[in-house]
């Protein structure tokens, strides 16, 4: 695996454990996220009023809550989509030693993202779409069009002539097109059936396994070994 | 780290999506040519066989010209980035474009929509109603300025209505006094094209425009785009 | 303090309204007391333009010195209050027009600019209506506000040229040939001061009552 996405390479820092000896053999950047007391209203409503988090290397955080808890207001702070009213969001992408966080316009660029409101050009055919933004992202399209052959989707069909499933794969291929160290899904198994959900699945565990981040909302079953959960029920 | 030849790429591949899309649904040249072409015939007819003499001609004719111009753009070129907003792939914008590359893409394609517009409505405006041009090269570089001027404006108009409310009229509200400054320069120019004049110093005023615009559009953009 | 300044403040309105019917004399060339209307009009067309480039640098820093909210604040009320102004120049503008030239109006430059000005308010205005979000409307109408600062010197200065080069014999702005006496200049620049002194009071207080209300609605 080579260091994924643009940028530079992250620097070299101290080795820690065996992890960090993996880690730095692979030339993998380490990163972390941490969140603290996210507040963010509309108008007169207060949907996010203290929310707090944190996830390492190769960790996931799952957000659960009942409908309209925030969970995909807290996902699009995180993204840098969405400015919060108050709070602080540190989201670093250094190999051992301090670095400095991404400010909200990095984050948006370097985060993967999966969500119900993503959409496609519908002019464009699959592959069109993929090569667009792979083009914006400045990598080449390979990645994301693995992913799709993984999850199985017609390249040359036109991205409006696609079912709820079919986009969601695309979803997720446009997702880990430039190779993400974070991916923040919401909802990331909407419209999947059994085969399509299996393979993100698998996705989802490779990039955890390489010391990606991950947080999660509204997950279909909430059946991950291995995950911090975040409440933000009423 | 970016670099120059990369972010061109990334500018050009916004303009390569927007004639794509363009050119499979049409929806922009129809609306424009559409648009134009019927106000040309309303005022064509309206000034009626007899035509209209020549001092008349000379001062109202390019008013006319300029009017169908603003108000064909108007109708057709906003949609570039309320579309965006519309039908949601202004979140994957977001998330993958710089926005300096992308408002370029779109300013490019903004100002090739404009510039065919008026290389089709031009000609027949000027036979249909009997305009004797004398001096066809400085009224190309007017069109040229001036349809530049226009394109820039809009494009940044276009972004700042995208994420409000009655997108249609706020637009032309909003447009038309940013716009005013060139409408008053480019219809100057026209007058003094057909009659033959030389430029004097409404040109360069008009290339000034056509600049702060430009610098305007640059340094606001990332912020009507992102949050 | 505060109440001083105030006292003050109404001390030299009362003195311009005095002035400018008891102290300045009649104007050359003007029709009756007409002229008298000027020592109210060109304070208040003045204070319009101010409020202009106010609210420009007011939405200039706060989109490149920190998003503060009150910035946004008064941008919006140095619009509202330029707005007003405004149209209280233009009337009285008009008014004088009907009186000394015989039509409320002539497409004169300086009819036309307070216009654009008003176009530019109106739109602003329009624009914060249109936007639901609370930080979408105050970095969206910023921008506009900015764009509209970039623009304004070509209005200002194309304006006047192409319409004395064009329609040389319109009626020329009589003010520009005015003989204007010393004691007109007095009660005009005092009229201009205290005017926008007025300005900057009136806009302190829309801007206090509008953080009240902010703050109410957040709670």
């Amino acid at each position: 695996m080579v260091a994924p996405g643009r940028g530079p390479p992250g620097q070299v820092g101290r080795f820690r454990g065996m992890r960090g000896i993996f880690l730095h053999v692979l030339h993998v950047t380490e990163s972390r996220l941490q969140f603290q007391d996210i507040r963010r209203r509309f108008g007169r409503l207060a949907v996010l009023t203290g929310v707090s988090g944190a996830v390492g290397p190769g960790g996931m955080l799952l957000v659960t809550g009942p409908n309209g808890s925030g969970k995909s207001t807290l996902l699009r702070c995180l993204s840098g989509l969405l400015a919060p009213d108050g709070g602080t969001i540190e989201y670093r992408e250094t190999n051992g030693g301090p670095g400095a966080p991404l400010d909200a316009a990095e984050r948006r660029q370097r985060v993967g993202m999966v969500s119900p409101d993503l959409a496609f050009y519908a002019e464009l055919t699959v592959e069109e779409n993929l090569a667009f933004f792979a083009g914006l992202r400045r990598v080449p399209p390979d990645r994301g069009l693995a992913v799709l052959g993984r999850l199985g989707l017609p390249l040359d069909r036109l991205a409006g002539a696609l079912s709820s499933g079919m986009r969601q794969r695309l979803r997720w291929a446009w997702a880990l097109l430039h190779s993400p160290r974070l991916l923040l899904l919401d909802e990331p198994f909407q419209n999947f059936d059994a085969p399509g959900e299996r393979t993100a699945r698998e996705l989802l565990a490779e990039h955890l396994a390489g010391g990606g981040l991950a947080v999660v909302a509204n997950p279909s079953a909430l059946d991950f070994d291995h995950a911090e959960r975040l409440d933000l029920g009423r | 780290m970016r670099n120059a030849s990369t972010w061109a790429a990334e500018a050009t591949s916004v303009f390569v999506k927007e004639w794509r899309c363009e050119f499979r649904t049409r929806y922009a040249l129809n609306t424009l040519a559409l648009f134009a072409f019927t106000t040309l015939v309303v005022v064509s007819v309206s000034l009626g066989p007899l035509g209209v003499s020549r001092a008349h001609g000379t001062a109202v004719l390019p008013v006319l010209l300029w009017v169908i111009l603003l108000f064909s753009v108007a109708a057709g070129l906003p949609r570039s980035f309320v579309q965006e907003e519309e039908t949601g792939t202004a979140m994957a914008l977001r998330l993958a474009a710089t926005p300096s590359a992308l408002f370029c893409g779109k300013l490019a394609y903004g100002l090739t929509l404009v510039l065919a517009l008026e290389a089709m409505l031009t000609p027949v405006y000027v036979a249909m109603t009997n305009l004797k041009v004398v001096s066809p090269g400085l009224l190309a570089g007017v069109l040229a300025a001036g349809g530049y001027g226009l394109a820039a404006g809009s494009t940044l108009v276009a972004a700042i209505i995208a994420q409000a409310r009655s997108k249609g009229t706020l637009f032309s509200v909003l447009a038309f006094p940013v716009l005013l400054p060139l409408l008053l320069l480019s219809v100057e120019l026209t007058r003094l094209a057909v009659a033959g004049s030389p430029p004097g110093v409404a040109l360069p005023q008009l290339l000034l425009y056509d600049a702060s615009v430009t610098v305007a559009g640059l340094m606001l953009f990332p912020a009507v785009w992102n949050p | 303090m505060k109440n001083l300044l105030a006292w003050l403040l109404w001390f030299v309105i009362s003195a311009v309204i005095v002035g400018a019917f008891w102290y300045a004399p009649l104007a050359q060339g003007f029709l009756g007391e007409s002229s008298r209307i000027l020592f109210f009009h060109v304070p208040m067309a003045w204070v319009s333009f101010v409020a202009f480039i106010a609210a420009g640098v007011w939405s200039l820093l706060f989109l490149f010195r920190g998003r503060r909210p009150k910035d946004d604040r008064a941008a919006a009320a140095a619009v509202e209050l330029g707005l007003l102004f405004g149209v209280l120049a233009t009337i009285t503008g008009a008014l004088w027009a009907r009186i000394m030239w015989g039509a409320y109006w002539n497409w004169d430059p300086r009819q036309t600019s307070i216009i654009i000005c008003l176009l530019f308010y109106a739109a602003y205005l329009a624009l914060r209506s249109a936007v639901e979000d609370g930080d979408a409307r105050a970095r969206l109408s910023a921008s506009y506000a900015v764009l509209g600062l970039a623009v304004a010197p070509f209005l200002f200065f194309i304006m006047p040229r192409i319409m004395f080069s064009l329609h040389p014999q319109s009626v020329i702005n009589a003010q520009g040939k005015i003989e204007v006496e010393s004691r007109m200049v007095q009660v005009l620049l005092v009229g201009s001061a205290g005017f926008t002194a007025l300005f900057f009071w009136i806009h302190n207080l829309r801007c206090r009552l509008q953080a009240l209300s902010d703050r109410k609605s957040a709670l």
